[in-house]
């Protein structure tokens, strides 16, 4: 039985698919853009940090329709097993993670823009320049484009973490929600 | 043709000598070139450049003009320092870039020059179209034209890949004229 909605016990496939699909896209993007930022100026830099705005902005799309996708959907509950704080703190991460994964991006986007490399998407057509080239502007959003993304990768650190420990050492539901199959429950 | 007549009328504004010189002035003025990357435009500027454009008969007779590739400026420091190096212009062995007309045509309300134009050593034929107006009580020089960079080695092994950073290149030039 598969719902594309979300139900009480479990995420339906559509949010599963949101989530799995972001989940692989930000991890080869982080992979491509601490490989390319490590580059000299060179073909193989220009070519990879090409295809890093390009995929960047395609998370960013994707995160936008999954929060659309969440304002009509409201994810399953939480069990009741969990402490206060732990629910809390979970609610607190998930709002950051949608911060980041919409801040982070749009930082790249203002460091293409201000440094005179504007995007053309896969090749398809010319995404618009948010500010004009300027080079201490540059300097300012390549900074804050890697704190953001420091701070997300150090956020999916703590998601990872916290979902095997509820699947392994807790056993209870809460990594299950997020799987497109399910396995024996122990409850 | 209003604006052959002011071509003329600056011209015929200075003193009617035999070859009236005027140095290019780079203050105010700018060289700003425009190739592709990965798709989308990509601009700079250079900085330190000049020459002289001299009239004579109230034509323009001849045009020298140079620029110094190492005043090279774009919006990240690290691709300025990597068009300095030896795949682009190589400026340590090539400081200077230089055109110098063969002849001066008036074509409607253009002037076309035609010349050699020497980069890295390498010269080739080159058509520069420009203007010539009156701004601000000096004579005022603009025009643009297009290159193929690989005709002069600019971005060299795997920089000739076109498919990443295009061949071909626009140069956009303005400058007011000082008489000498």
């Amino acid at each position: 039985m598969v719902n594309l909605r979300n139900s009480t016990e479990s995420y339906g496939i559509i949010a599963q698919a949101f989530h799995w699909l972001v989940a692989l896209l930000v991890l080869a993007q982080l992979g491509i853009g601490l490989y390319a930022a490590n580059l000299p100026v060179s073909l193989a830099r220009l070519r990879w940090l090409s295809h890093h705005k390009s995929l960047g902005l395609a998370i960013l799309a994707l995160v936008l329709l999954r929060l659309g996708w969440r304002a009509l959907n409201r994810p399953p509950g939480l069990p009741g097993s969990m402490p206060r704080w732990e629910r809390r703190a979970a609610l607190a991460t998930h709002r950051l993670f949608y911060l980041l994964l919409i801040l982070a991006p749009f930082a790249g986007w203002l460091y293409a823009s201000a440094a005179g490399l504007s995007v053309n998407w896969f090749g398809l057509f010319q995404v618009p320049d948010l500010v004009s080239k300027d080079r201490q502007l540059a300097e300012l959003f390549k900074a804050l484009h890697i704190g953001l993304v420091a701070l997300l990768a150090s956020l999916v650190a703590l998601h990872v973490g916290a979902a095997l420990r509820h699947a392994l050492l807790l056993r209870d539901s809460v990594m299950r929600r997020m799987l497109p199959w399910k396995p024996r429950s122990n409850d | 043709m209003p604006r052959l007549l002011l071509v003329l009328l600056v011209s015929a504004a200075l003193p009617a000598a035999a070859d009236e010189c005027y140095s290019v002035d780079p203050a105010g003025g700018s060289v700003s070139f425009e190739l592709r990357q990965a798709g989308s435009p990509f601009r700079g500027a250079f900085h330190r450049f000049g020459g002289e454009l001299c009239i004579a008969q109230s034509r323009v007779a001849r045009i020298d003009v140079w620029l110094e590739p190492a005043s090279v400026e774009t919006a990240l420091p690290e691709i300025d320092a990597a068009l300095k190096a030896k795949e682009f212009f190589d400026v340590a062995s090539h400081p200077r870039i230089a055109f110098a007309s063969e002849s001066v045509q008036v074509r409607d309300d253009r002037q076309l020059a035609r010349g050699t134009l020497d980069i890295k050593g390498k010269r080739r034929n080159a058509e520069v179209p420009f203007r010539l107006r009156e701004s601000g009580g000096k004579p005022l020089v603009s025009g643009s034209f297009t290159l193929d960079r690989l005709d002069y080695g600019i971005g060299t092994g795997e920089w000739s890949d076109t498919r990443w950073l295009g061949a071909e290149v626009k140069i956009d030039f303005s400058a007011a004229l000082s008489r000498r």
